[in-house]
């Protein structure tokens, strides 16, 4: 009972009309954010962050809190229409999303995505309301030695994600943590590659390295191609945006596997809904009968990223809220709104402040009720855009592009960033290495070997400990399987390859293969 | 090309009583090495809306994160000493120096200290069910049983409070850098590490609910925030007088008259009854500091970390 009037509290606050004003307005900026690549949600938090001095702070967190989700809906758009990340949540929904595109099926895969996101977010937020304190529990077992098996599972599932050869997927996944090991280690404070740069101490940005190798290198490509864009004027129409029932069908499973998946990690401190979003295309693409039809345009390759970034968006708020903990730089930012009222995030949070935590809970409803109902009808405007010639939108997108590179540390070293990061990634391109695994071992490499160190410092310097922790064991076997898995399927592949160059088209094995 | 600009400033030197009453005859840019939303961050946020009203311009709080502080820091050490960019910073700048040996400048010369604003209190804490009840049964059990100290990061106060417990007392402990102080209290409360330095305000209610548990606080005085817990005087460590600072720094080269006039303006404001107001929730002290005496504090504590960077063999 107890339950139903903390909920009917919760709504009592978040439908009071200056909080919807100031969700909507959350949710709309953050859609705005999201769509404008490079523009990142840390940044803009960051800018309106002195903003909520004058509000209350369940205001203040509604409205930020609108912001964080709103980018990861908008984030996806400019994936799947102009193949630049909105966000780096929505990197992975590149790869079949802008094929999809450009099949023609973009207003389809604005519209499943949408779905996709408003699932994963739903999904996101009954764990979240349900479970919080006991899931709060659960996240203090994780150490380093646990976050270092999850890691490596995560690049071990994660080579799988490149199409192709699998050592240019390997190479890329290298160099990906060599670009991440620039800065001071943080438990030696020896610098690294930084070459003297005082602006790489901290590392190479994210936004930077992103945008680059997706985008800016998109656009070289795309310049050089010289085709300027047809666009089916029927796909305009709000028919096109309609899915057949094959793609509803091949829709579920993926979105639910992704929501789960998002809502683990996202509750993690460290990890969060880029890495969710890519493992869960990563397992997609692994328990697929097709997987050759990933990186062409396959649903279920936004569908998963989607539902996994978006639920990870609202569990991202189980270890801030209940312990405390922010598990990013952007719930970092929310606890700041909080101790500036003078509110002590912690334990005791959801006893003290009732209306501010269940305020803000189910405020995310109203959120994503607005988010999906501002999504929908925006999706023709959307792919009007690309029919805007070329010679404007590509100008025009490099240039948001240097402003997002540029708020993201407010440094012209990451606008230098960039345009170093989309030579490479155009180098990439003509020589087809995958840029995927390149961003996925930049972002867990250096949190792979920070979770390692710590972790080998707690057992002084005793490998087992990976496998004497009951989680990490876990995790560990998980891992070997994952791999021998792996290596199973690749050689399966390979000799049904080998028979189907002959004349074995009879054969049962050859018949059975999904097309 | 140095010394024409310092030839330049000493000719302009007639002038200069002028422009210290005249000052700020712009926006003033205040730089903070830390993210928004951090203690640092959010002191300078609440001290600005004073100081603007003093000086009828606008301030520009600038969050330049990263390199344990040392990237913002960097960026005033170059700014022009006119006043218009001024560095709100902590303890880290005596602490980092000590381990980073290659920054591109340096601390003593670079920086004219401009005020010493207050400091908060560091908290020996440990997890609530751990198996010691006093900093001594901390102490004995560690040489049985060596110990982890968790950090928020390497080069912070935090580090240094700790390696210097550990010189101290001689406790057998390793010590663990994490991101921050909010990951730090993390493995305190999941057992991963046993001892942490915390201010009151990174253990928060954990410390009120009973999750940790506070050993001493660094200092020879107990604290009004914690009047049950003995301080490290009384335990029988007179040196571990560690307090996470806040200080005011300017450019090298500005002119002293500003300094002093900068100086005079935040020492009025902290003794302002409604500040004051704000920030003790915070768990501040609050200071009245002279430019000439926080010089002197920096130039001493820039020599004492770098002692015990090199006796704790953790200075490169």
């Amino acid at each position: 009972m107890d339950f139903f009037s903390n909920i009917g509290l919760g709504f009592s606050v978040a439908l009071s009309l200056t909080n919807i004003f100031y969700c909507f307005l959350g949710a709309l900026l953050g859609t705005l954010v999201g769509v404008i690549p490079g523009l990142g949600v840390l940044a803009a938090i960051s800018m309106l962050f002195p903003l909520t001095f004058h509000l209350e702070p369940t205001t203040a967190l509604i409205m930020l809190a609108g912001i964080w989700y709103g980018t990861t809906y908008g984030g996806s758009t400019a994936s799947i229409l102009l193949n630049l990340p909105g966000t780096p949540a929505n990197a992975v929904t590149c790869l079949d999303g802008y094929p999809m595109a450009k099949q023609g099926r973009g207003g389809v895969a604005l519209f499943m995505t949408t779905v996709a996101s408003f699932f994963g977010a739903s999904f996101g937020i009954i764990l979240l309301t349900l479970f919080t304190p006991v899931i709060a529990e659960y996240a203090l077992q994780f150490g380093s030695a646990e976050y270092f098996a999850l890691m490596l599972m995560g690049l071990v599932a994660a080579s799988t994600i490149s199409e192709g050869s699998a050592i240019k997927g390997l190479a890329m996944v290298v160099l990906g943590i060599i670009i991440g090991l620039v800065g001071m280690d943080t438990q030696s404070a020896t610098i690294r590659f930084s070459f003297g740069i005082l602006g790489l101490l901290e590392g190479v940005s994210l936004i930077a390295l992103a945008m680059g190798v997706f985008g800016v290198a998109e656009i070289i490509m795309s310049v050089r191609r010289v085709k300027t864009a047809d666009v089916d004027p029927e796909s305009l129409k709000l028919k096109a945006i309609k899915p057949s029932r094959d793609e509803v069908r091949r829709s579920w499973f993926p979105m639910l596997r992704g929501a789960s998946m998002g809502s683990f990690f996202g509750t993690l401190p460290g990890t969060g809904p880029s890495i969710a979003a890519f493992l869960s295309y990563a397992i997609e693409k692994r328990i697929s009968r097709t997987p050759e039809r990933f990186g062409k345009g396959a649903i279920e390759g936004i569908m998963a990223p989607e539902a996994a970034n978006n639920a990870a968006d609202q569990t991202a708020f189980i270890p801030t809220l209940s312990l405390g903990v922010p598990g990013s730089a952007t719930m970092a930012l929310m606890l700041g709104v909080l101790m500036i009222h003078g509110v002590a995030p912690g334990p005791n949070l959801i006893s003290s402040q009732p209306e501010l935590f269940w305020g803000l809970i189910m405020s995310f409803w109203v959120g994503n009720l607005i988010l999906l109902l501002l999504n929908i009808p925006l999706i023709g405007v959307w792919v009007r855009m690309l029919t805007i010639p070329y010679h404007i939108l590509f100008p025009a997108v490099l240039a948001f592009i240097c402003i997002g590179a540029f708020t993201s540390g407010f440094s012209p070293l990451n606008v230098w960033m960039v345009f170093a990061f989309g030579v490479l990634g155009y180098l990439m391109r003509v020589f087809r290495f995958p840029g995927a695994p390149l961003l996925l071992g930049f972002v867990l490499g250096p949190l792979m070997e920070e979770h390692f160190r710590r972790a080998m410092v707690l057992s002084r310097g005793d490998f087992m400990t990976f496998f004497e922790r009951p989680i990490s064991a876990t995790i560990m076997a998980l891992t070997g399987l994952v791999l021998i898995w792996g290596v199973v399927s690749a050689e399966r592949s390979r000799k049904r390859q080998l028979l189907s160059e002959g004349e074995v088209d009879h054969t049962p094995e050859a018949t059975d293969r999904p097309t | 090309m140095k010394s024409i600009l310092t030839a330049a400033a000493v000719a302009l030197g007639l002038a200069q009583p002028l422009a210290a009453q005249d000052f700020p005859t712009g926006p003033v840019t205040i730089i903070v090495p830390y993210s928004p939303s951090g203690n640092t961050d959010v002191f300078t946020r609440h001290l600005a809306p004073y100081l603007e009203e003093k000086w009828g311009q606008p301030i520009v709080i600038d969050n330049r994160p990263g390199g344990g502080s040392m990237v913002g820091t960097a960026i005033v050490a170059q700014a022009e000493p006119d006043g218009h960019t001024l560095l709100v910073t902590t303890s880290a700048f005596v602490t980092a120096p000590a381990i980073q040996t290659s920054l591109p400048f340096d601390s003593r010369e670079a920086f004219v200290p401009v005020a010493n604003v207050g400091h908060v209190s560091y908290v020996l804490v440990t997890n609530g069910d751990s198996g010691f009840d006093t900093l001594e049964d901390f102490i004995v059990q560690s040489k049985d049983a060596p110990k982890f100290a968790a950090t928020a990061g390497l080069g912070t106060t935090t580090h240094f409070a700790i390696e210097k417990f550990i010189a101290d007392s001689g406790a057998d402990v390793d010590v663990v850098h994490f991101k921050g102080g909010g990951p730090a209290v993390v493995s305190i409360l999941s057992k991963e590490t046993d001892i942490y330095g915390s201010s009151i305000s990174s253990a928060g209610e954990n410390l009120k609910t009973g999750k940790v548990k506070a050993l001493a606080v660094l200092g020879n005085e107990r604290i009004d925030a914690l009047p049950d817990v003995p301080s490290t005087g009384e335990l029988g460590f007179p040196d571990l007088e560690i307090k996470q600072w806040v200080g005011m720094f300017a450019p090298a080269g500005t002119d002293p008259a500003i300094v002093a006039k900068i100086n005079a303006d935040v020492n009025e404001v902290l003794q302002t009854p409604e500040f004051i107001a704000t920030v003790t929730p915070l768990d501040w002290t609050l200071f009245q500091s002279t430019p000439e005496g926080f010089a002197q504090q920096i130039d001493e504590e820039l020599t004492k970390w770098k002692a015990l960077a090199v006796s704790q063999g953790i200075s490169k």
